[in-house]
């Protein structure tokens, strides 16, 4: 009985220690809050990427601060035949690892994660109240532009027509009274849209795009077969927001 | 911590909106209004890491009943959805590019006698045949 209970404390010592040892350690283990925006694992930009614009002072993840009080490795001895001597000595001991095996530590502690979720806020996004973010660049349902004089773009290249994988775009032109060619028909069959994007990639004047709009389900099939009226009113509905992304995206095309 | 927030949130609401929150967010949030667009639905923004979830710090409280996703308006959708880091009332890009041509929205209308019905834009084509016959001498 005094031989595993002395077991114990000499396997758990090293952690207590080490933990005693940094006090900014342990008030970080021990005390704060373990939060999705205070984790460790932070896809946050650090500050020692010089190279990358500065994050705005509210958006800093101080991941620095956290991660300089992991453990640091002295370099390695290495004898005369090019040996590491005592590569086992920054590590745990074997009282240290049999200590974890036969008291089911990492048990207990995924048991712990467990329980701390009990008492986090909660991580599921309520929609339609709350989204989750969304790409300036994202592919939703379709729309005609105009330009901004109220003409509507499309000159019936037939660009869309021709690069769309699913076949899903059927176009007709003539030419008008004033001599500009414009459709006539121009027919989406949403059912068959895979949503590649190639249509607006397509397009020389930016006739055809892909709004933001992914809210667009319908209870009968051919409410999706949209035609040319119902994609100009799509248009001109979201000009405003397939404007700011276009101008959101314009450095990159 | 959850419950200290839903207490926290209470305090700072008042029951009143605590209580509709519950009923149609299912949640106790507290943040400031941003703005509200031409339905009456209201914008909220929490952006203390502390107080909400990261992905959750925008939301939206709809005037309606009947609640719809689609009943946002595209300006506010890309603020609600985070591809616009403004809100439209103080977005300058959004604002010079609105168009004077720019139609009312309305929701998503399916399901409704407002539904988007299909047609043909151009004349058909293939005309079934009409007999016309001479008048026998």
């Amino acid at each position: 009985m005094l031989s595993r209970t002395r077991l114990v404390i000499v396997g758990i010592q090293p952690n207590i220690a080490r933990i005693l040892a940094s006090s900014n350690l342990g008030r970080h283990a021990l005390v704060a809050r373990r939060l999705l925006s205070a984790s460790t694992c932070s896809h946050a930009e650090h500050t020692n990427y010089s190279h990358r614009p500065q994050a705005p002072s509210s958006l800093v993840s101080g991941i620095e601060d956290r991660n300089v009080h992991k453990e640091h490795h002295p370099n390695a001895q290495i004898d005369s035949h090019g040996n590491e001597i005592n590569p086992y000595r920054n590590g745990p001991s074997a009282l240290d690892k049999a200590v974890h095996l036969f008291f089911f530590t990492e048990i207990i502690r995924g048991m712990w994660i467990v329980l701390e979720n009990f008492f986090r806020p909660p991580y599921t996004i309520m929609y339609p109240f709350e989204k989750g973010p969304l790409s300036p660049r994202f592919r939703g349902e379709h729309a005609l532009r105009r330009y901004p004089s109220g003409e509507e773009r499309c000159i019936a290249c037939k660009l869309c027509e021709a690069i769309c994988p699913a076949q899903a775009i059927t176009i007709e032109s003539e030419a008008r009274l004033d001599g500009s060619r414009k459709t006539t028909k121009y027919d989406i069959d949403m059912t068959k849209c895979i949503y590649c994007g190639f249509c607006q990639e397509a397009c020389p004047v930016d006739a055809i795009v892909e709004t933001q709009n992914q809210e667009f389900s319908t209870e009968t099939r051919e409410e999706l077969l949209y035609n040319k009226e119902k994609l100009l009113a799509n248009g001109d509905r979201a000009e405003a927001e397939i404007a700011a992304n276009l101008h959101a995206d314009h450095v990159y095309r | 911590m959850s419950l200290a927030r839903t207490l926290r949130n209470m305090r700072r609401t008042g029951v009143k909106e605590w209580w509709r929150q519950l009923q149609y967010i299912g949640d106790a949030k507290s943040g400031a209004l941003i703005g509200q667009d031409q339905f009456g639905n209201k914008y909220f923004e929490n952006r203390n890491g502390e107080e909400e979830v990261p992905g959750r710090h925008r939301w939206v409280d709809f005037a309606q009943h009947d609640y719809n996703a689609s009943q946002v308006p595209p300006e506010w959708h890309s603020w609600l959805q985070h591809i616009r880091k403004e809100a439209p009332t103080n977005d300058p890009v959004i604002q010079n590019l609105t168009p004077p041509w720019k139609a009312p929205y309305y929701e998503n209308l399916t399901g409704t006698r407002g539904a988007y019905r299909p047609y043909n834009t151009v004349a058909p084509k293939i005309n079934a045949w009409e007999p016309k016959t001479h008048a026998r001498t």
